[in-house]
């Protein structure tokens, strides 16, 4: 902050006005940082634009006194990509948060890139239509944070990640410059379709600004059922004997100690007394009784075959919300032991195997630590969190877990698979990205990035070194 | 000891409920159905009570739609022992409830009947002590807490201020509150196990009641929309339109 020029901070103001550039300490902690709590916030200021052409003006300022920016939503990233360490300045959405242009033919509409996730859910919901990409913090979440970092969530095994829902979008580069791509067709071959750079490009390219958002038609009543399972390949048996006859909604997991975590800290009901080593969570629509039915025999089938103990299915809307909580309140309950987090996937037909040599490697090299198990095992993507034990130092618990990981991702490399499936990378998995991209991928990235960033200010540093 | 426990087919709680068009009734068409909350919580006391040694039979009965036997299912499932459905035919109103109910206890001879205290589309209130009167039975409504102790049941209420708890000499009645205790969630296994469970079907003719109607409803209508909020300036201002636009200070 010392050396911040006062000349650059003129100009934000001028950009956005003084009520609207933050420069106190506490503004700059909660500003600058996400859900990670492994770098230290310190950003110069907070700027908070309130229109499309005032971020354009504070990237253009940002250009005139090389002042590096990191775009800032609702900061529930878990891969320190909306971290601001190093001076840079924050560039906060939140005010723009409106929601227009509905349009009930094309099923869409234009949100803010400030518009908090739940809030799109409850505007389409409001219309008899449903926005469905989910997860736990679609509360704090926004739609531009959800789009850089192309969230996926608990419903990705039947509607896919965000990509999937961005019909067009518009973009601050790096120099200025607003880009409107894709204006909402479905159809559009006529050359790159840069938006889908974009996705996922966790601010690296420039700031997305506002975005026009897919809706669906509503899903109708759905059933939620938590079975018991004996093991992990058991899981991935249910999930095929499933997925064989019914479309389903979600298929997610989680081991008995997340279980334990959750009944008691959200006090929550076991869904029932038989304690497994892993359970599954499985969601569909039913549009007759044939659907139960289905899953009823399916559920026959697992305990026959001796994959499933015990099991229940949601009687009312209020009991399949609880039962997803048990689910959901994982990722909070544990937030206490600052949990280490890995967010690794593979393809689905590899995940039996590839658990098996990760959950062997993880057993030997924590056997103090509390490992939780749970995840979206329907799309091959599981989160392995390493709970921290209150009396070990920080720096000595991300050490460890440091090293373990390499262990881990050189699993995940040999698997052809993903070290982060859905957080994106941030700083966190910054040094572990070559697992999982060959150099050349990676140089054309920096090369992409230079286009859209030539003067390297847009989140510098974050999925890798410029 | 026999216990009987009355369930109703409402409209899931967490539905959000629309008017007809006319104005006539709620909008059922495809909606979600559920047990009622109130009646959910009789069953788990009565499960309780079965799984405690005190209840030696648990019988689940409802009145309404031959849908409504999805919810004498979801009894079953979660630990009744045996159902019983009373078919009738389009709305039925609480003192003929509590007459067709006063048939199957007269059937049964129940040493305890459970019942919600309300069910949530209705929200009379009145069919568990209807029941009372019709069948001579000691009550104890909003029950937050029940005990048997020999041929008493001790039922601690939640009366305005605080509780009350009041002794009954069995057969007695009792209506559930909401604190009562938590409902299980109604396991797979059971739900298979529901499906063989005995479930008898009468007539209210069979109970030798005549289904009579004294309400007639005139109008279902939404409540009227809030106004959305405006912000104020300062105090001043806040002070002004209170004061004369409001007209409350």
């Amino acid at each position: 902050m010392s050396d911040f020029p006062t000349a650059a901070l003129d100009d934000l103001i001028a950009c956005v006005g003084a009520e609207r550039v933050l420069t106190d300490p506490e503004s700059l902690q909660v500003y600058g940082r996400d859900w990670t709590r492994f770098h230290d916030p310190a950003p110069a200021a907070v700027v908070l634009p309130g229109s499309v052409e005032e971020v354009q003006a504070v990237v253009k300022a940002a250009l005139a006194h090389q002042l590096a920016l990191v775009p800032s939503g609702g900061r529930t990233g878990l891969s320190a990509g909306a971290v601001a360490c190093a001076g840079e300045v924050v560039v906060a959405l939140d005010r723009l948060n409106a929601l227009s242009d509905f349009n009930p033919v094309d099923r869409t509409v234009r949100c803010g890139a400030g518009v908090v996730t739940a809030s799109l859910q409850q505007f389409a919901e409001d219309r008899g239509l449903f926005y469905p990409v989910d997860f736990a913090s679609s509360g704090s979440s926004q739609i531009g944070g959800n789009i850089s970092t192309n969230a996926g969530g608990i419903k990705v095994i039947r509607h896919g990640m965000t990509r999937d829902w961005v019909a067009g979008l518009k973009l601050v580069t790096g120099t200025g410059e607003l880009l409107d791509l894709n204006r909402g067709l479905i159809k559009n071959n006529a050359g790159y379709d840069l938006r889908q750079l974009v996705i996922g490009a966790e601010g690296t390219l420039g700031i997305v600004v506002e975005a026009t958002m897919q809706l669906s038609r509503a899903p109708r009543d759905l059933a939620v059922m938590v079975l018991g399972v004996t093991d992990m390949g058991a899981v991935m048996s249910v999930l095929q004997a499933f997925q064989g006859s019914l479309d389903l909604e979600a298929f997610e997991f989680f081991s008995e100690l997340a279980l334990q975590k959750v009944v008691e800290h959200q006090d929550l009901q076991r869904p029932f007394e038989t304690a497994t080593p892993y359970y599954a969570l499985l969601e569909f629509e039913q549009h007759s009784e044939a659907e139960m039915e289905q899953a009823m025999s399916l559920f026959e089938h697992c305990v026959e075959q001796g994959w499933v103990l015990d099991g229940v299915v949601s009687q009312s809307v209020a009991q399949a919300q609880s039962l997803w909580r048990l689910r959901e309140d994982i990722s909070e309950t544990i937030s206490r032991w600052t949990p280490y987090k890995n967010d690794i996937a593979t393809t689905i037909s590899r995940v039996p195997e590839f658990l098996a040599e990760v959950e062997a490697v993880v057993t030997e090299a924590y056997p103090d630590f509390e490992i939780v198990w749970f995840g979206h095992i329907g799309d091959g993507n599981v989160h392995l969190n390493v709970l921290k034990p209150d009396a070990l130092p920080m720096d000595e618990f991300k050490a460890r877990c440091g090293e373990v990981s390499r262990w881990v991702f050189e699993i995940v490399q040999r698997h052809g698979g993903s070290v982060s499936a859905e957080h994106g990378v941030g700083l966190l998995k910054k040094d572990y990205l070559h697992y999982s991209r060959s150099p050349l991928e990676i140089e054309i990235m920096r090369q992409i990035k230079r286009v859209f960033d030539p003067s390297g200010i847009m989140n510098p540093g974050k999925i890798f070194d410029a | 000891m026999k216990v009987l426990v009355a369930v109703k087919r409402v409209v899931d709680y967490n539905v959000k409920v629309r008017a007809k068009g006319d104005g006539s009734d709620v909008d059922l068409n495809n909606v979600k159905m559920a047990i009622n909350p109130f009646c959910e919580i009789a069953v788990e006391e009565a499960v309780r009570l079965k799984e405690a040694g005190v209840a030696s039979e648990v019988i689940a009965v409802s009145i309404g739609e031959k849908p409504c036997q999805e919810q004498i299912r979801t009894a079953l499932a979660l630990g009744a022992d045996r159902g019983i459905h009373v078919e009738t035919e389009g709305k039925v109103e609480p003192l003929v409830v509590a007459k067709l109910l006063k048939g199957v206890v007269d059937k049964e001879e129940p040493q305890l009947v459970i019942l919600g205290k309300q069910s949530i589309d209705g929200d009379n209130n009145q069919t568990g002590q209807m029941l009372g009167a019709l069948a001579n039975m000691a009550q104890g409504t909003f029950a937050s807490e029940v005990k048997v102790d020999g041929d008493k049941v001790n039922v601690t209420r939640e009366v305005d201020g605080g509780l009350q708890t009041v002794s009954l000499k069995l057969p007695a009645i009792v209506t559930t509150d909401l604190r009562l205790n938590e409902p299980r969630y109604a396991s797979l296994p059971n739900i298979m196990k529901a499906k063989k469970k005995q479930l008898d079907v009468f007539s209210p003719a069979d109970l030798g009641v005549e289904v009579t109607s004294h309400i007639e409803q005139v109008k279902v209508e939404p409540p009227a929309e809030r106004q959305a909020g405006i912000k104020v300036a300062d105090v001043a201002e806040l002070v002004d339109k209170l004061k004369n636009e409001a007209k409350v200070i």
